[in-house]
């Protein structure tokens, strides 16, 4: 199985083409994919623990490996293109290349080794379809290019293991598991969604309230920030241990 | 009598459980989770300790949280307050953060343990420091104190304890600074300044301090007034974690240091920019230990005791713990393994035994093994399936002549014996051990196996009744040295052979190792000790970046194969990594 971006991905390429362009957000990104690496191969060797399968052990283990190499890369790639390009880049569009983002959410303790399976699966198959592509838009960075190029060939043993060892363990139920493990991803990806909006909402809320009605609180507050002394205060009594405050 | 302590919500939450006054067992949630610094409710660590004890949730008598939910709200709203406008874009996290649960603890323990909520207690942040510092020490009369980022309201408090006869016990906290004055907050800022992750990076300051020559410390004093009362209170115009959500330090700090260092620049003191970092960390440094060893003097004076005990997460500050016992007139200084806030868990559960339910006060155990036990069988049954040789040694000897050929030979083990430690230091139960000779072993190590900057050093550990010959201790230093709480010189003359755990300004965090406490450990050293001529050994902790320590063998065994690891100890199991030591490795041990 040959990593290909998504058709999704390839509409929107020239979008990626201009996100990566500038050398600084490219420093900025490469960093960021470093981090998630390094996170992810946690939670490899996490799975690698869990398991009580042995060729599935060493295999996680390898993946952790991997994981951890490519953080190194990302991180190498990015200091280097940082220091060769110090301006700050304020936008940054994450949301557009969000590298292996599959894993962040992981939660690998609750997962059986099948599901975990057709989750990394479908992650990496993602992951490297979305490198693939961001390859193919970095003309002006052979460097880069090639770092995404090395990336890709562990990605593509990536999806590939993760596929036969889900046959493996799963000969009838693969399909299954997988369309699970796709519904799993949306409904994520909707939590995400519904939890930032959640967030925008209550942010705007507690605005509100700070600006309308703290004002008055603020000025007592700030009157006793006034009159206290610098230096020790004698300790309160000890409350009563049922006592909160 | 049985008493569940629980820390949890700020950084490294844990568990501990006291049975008639005794703890029976301890643990952080990091090491079940795998999360490091993990800071969720602990509910595994809760499991586990009950699971521990053959308890059901029921049969606690009470359930003690480490802090008091709604003084610790009552601060973040009043410095939301009075930092009004700016404090605009914190408030939303802030309240997003203690409105979604951290200030529902009771119900929390109330709906996960099902114990009904009279039975849950609170003590203060502070209070628990100090029960954790003085209830586990062996001292019966003791000053207190505690530093820390903040509690509720307190960041340091100054007291003094004591036992009586019939085993009535009292802490009596006398007086304290309040935040935003607090000299965790000025440490974690300038971690955070030079680049480093607060709550972790701060012994990466320390360590980076000794390349450095104090050239900012007047400028960090004016950061740091003192005042008249022998305290000393920030100069709020340098530092913004009182109100900001952004960073903690302010444009005007930034102009009295320079740039800050970004998190993903090297460090490389030798540089005009890195010895810049390291100036400004010496800095910071300096004036910590200036006001602790000042204010430790005060509290002898005015206490006329010989000991102290000194508790929260300053108190992992090793360089200053060696100059307040070297200069503060205190004869011992007592720093418990786990002085930060994983400690609380086991301190609200003794204060609450004591000054809550008024029982007899019954010493504490003196050693940091509280938590999971190692199974050697596991080890044994993972290696095989990998096709790995283990040797099983049913003799102790064998097994420790084994290890000391492996040391000897300049191979690096991993470590795992009986109970793991509660605390951040890996004290011989789960611990990373080479050859401490040569300086290639530190390269070797930052490099292959802890993934981490080449300025932060290596410990050392030594058998107590030995310490002496190779480091300068003073007085209750070998005590201090107990759980690796002080940084103390190397001998001049050992410095050179002992290369790997001398620091660049000569000195070492130094774990002194009693028989009585960890005999295998103790055992092993004296070994490599009639072996080499030298009964030191690197040690440091079983563990690779970003990751907790282990805990089990088959975490240890991952980490042994992601590693560069050559040799896994656990209990009497014994493998080996089948490849061969660099001729250039062999050549380390002198």
């Amino acid at each position: 199985m040959r990593p290909t971006p998504s058709t999704f991905d390839l509409l929107l390429k020239p979008l990626h083409r201009w996100v990566w362009t500038d050398a600084h957000r490219r420093a900025r990104k490469l960093l960021r994919f470093a981090e998630t690496e390094a996170g992810g191969g946690r939670d490899l060797s996490r799975a690698a623990e869990l398991t009580g399968d042995p060729s599935l052990r060493r295999l996680f283990l390898r993946h952790a490996e991997d994981e951890q190499r490519h953080a190194d890369l990302f991180r190498q790639r990015g200091r280097e293109l940082l220091s060769a390009s110090p301006r700050p880049s304020r936008f940054e569009a994450n949301w557009l290349a969000p590298g292996e983002r599959g894993l962040d959410d992981l939660r690998v303790d609750s997962e059986t080794d099948e599901s975990l399976l057709a989750f990394l699966h479908l992650s990496e198959k993602a992951a490297a379809g979305r490198f693939a592509l961001y390859g193919q838009v970095l003309d002006g960075d052979p460097d880069t290019r090639e770092m995404f190029a090395r990336v890709l060939e562990d990605e593509a043993f990536h999806m590939n293991y993760t596929r036969k060892q889900l046959a493996r363990l799963a000969p009838r139920k693969q399909g299954l598991r997988l369309w699970q493990a796709r519904a799993g991803r949306l409904w994520k990806a909707y939590l995400r969604l519904a939890i930032a909006l959640a967030s925008v909402l209550g942010t705007v809320m507690l605005w509100i309230q700070y600006f309308v009605l703290l004002p008055p609180f603020a000025l007592l507050a700030k009157r006793g920030a006034r009159r206290e002394q610098p230096g020790f205060r004698v300790s309160r009594p000890p409350t009563p241990l049922p006592r909160q405050y | 009598m049985r008493i569940l302590g629980i820390s949890a919500h700020y950084h490294d939450s844990a568990a501990a459980l006291v049975e008639d006054g005794v703890p029976i067992c301890a643990v952080q949630e990091e090491r079940l989770t795998r999360r490091k610094n993990d800071a969720a409710f602990p509910l595994e660590a809760i499991a586990w300790c009950l699971d521990h004890a053959g308890m059901q949730p029921e049969q606690l008598d009470a359930v003690v949280f480490y802090e008091k939910p709604m003084l610790r709200f009552e601060r973040i709203l009043t410095m939301a307050l009075r930092g009004y406008p700016r404090s605009w874009a914190s408030f939303p996290p802030a309240m997003k953060n203690e409105l979604g649960n951290k200030l529902w603890v009771k119900g929390t323990i109330a709906s996960e343990l099902g114990v009904p909520s009279g039975r849950i207690l609170f003590t203060e942040h502070h209070r628990a420091h100090a029960a954790a510092a003085f209830f586990a020490s062996p001292t019966r009369r003791a000053a207190i104190l505690t530093a820390d980022g903040v509690g509720e309201w307190a960041t340091l408090s100054l007291g003094r304890g004591r036992i009586e006869d019939d085993g009535s016990a009292s802490i009596e906290l006398r007086r304290e600074l309040r935040f935003p004055h607090s000299l965790g907050m000025l440490y974690s800022t300038f971690t955070a300044y030079l680049g480093f992750p607060v709550n972790e990076g701060e012994y990466q300051v320390m360590g980076l301090a000794a390349y450095g020559k104090p050239a900012f410390s007047d400028q960090v004093r004016r950061m740091v007034r003192r005042t008249p009362d022998g305290a000393f209170a920030l100069d709020l115009s340098y530092f913004e974690f009182h109100e900001g959500a952004r960073r903690s330090f302010s444009d005007r700090f930034v102009a009295e240091l320079g740039p800050p260092r970004r998190p993903w620049d090297p460090i490389d003191p030798g540089t005009a920019e890195g010895a810049r970092y390291a100036d400004v960390a010496a800095s910071a440094q300096l004036v910590l230990e200036e006001i602790l060893v000042d204010l430790a003097r005060s509290l002898h004076r005015e206490t006329g005791l010989e000991d102290l005990c000194y508790g929260g997460g300053v108190a992992l500050n090793g360089c200053a713990n060696a100059r307040i016992l070297r200069e503060s007139g205190f004869r011992n200084l007592y720093v418990p393994s786990a002085p930060g806030d994983a400690g609380c868990a086991l301190g609200a559960a003794l204060y609450a035994d004591r000054l809550h339910f008024r029982r007899q006060h019954r010493a504490v155990p003196d050693h940091p093994y509280w938590g999971p036990e190692i199974d050697a069988n596991d080890l044994a049954r993972l290696a095989r399936e990998d096709g790995l040789e283990v040797e099983q040694c049913a003799r102790e000897v064998d097994l420790i002549g084994s290890v000391v050929d492996e040391l000897a030979a300049g191979r690096i083990v991993g470590w795992m014996q009986g109970c793991t430690e509660l605390g951040p230091r890996a004290l011989g139960n789960r611990s990373i051990l080479a050859a401490p000779h040569d300086p290639a072993m530190r390269d070797e190590l930052n490099r292959r196996i802890k993934y981490r900057e080449e300025f932060r050093p290596f410990a050392p550990a030594v058998p107590i009744e030995h310490a002496e010959r190779f480091f300068e201790l003073p007085p209750g230093g070998a005590r201090l040295g107990r759980f690796m709480s002080g940084v103390f010189p190397v001998r001049r003359e050992w410095r050179a052979r002992l290369a790997a755990v001398t620091h660049v300004d000569g000195t070492a965090r130094v774990q002194t190792v009693e028989r009585a406490m960890a005999p295998r450990f103790h055992a092993l050293l004296e070994a490599y000790g009639a072996r080499t001529g030298v009964p030191v050994l690197l040690n440091t902790s079983f563990n690779l970046a970003g990751e907790p320590i282990v805990n089990r063998a088959i975490e240890g065994y991952s980490t042994f194969l992601r590693s560069g690891l050559d040799v896994l100890v656990a209990g009497n199991a014994l493998v080996r990594k089948r490849r061969h030591v660099s001729a250039k490795r062999e050549k380390a041990v002198g």
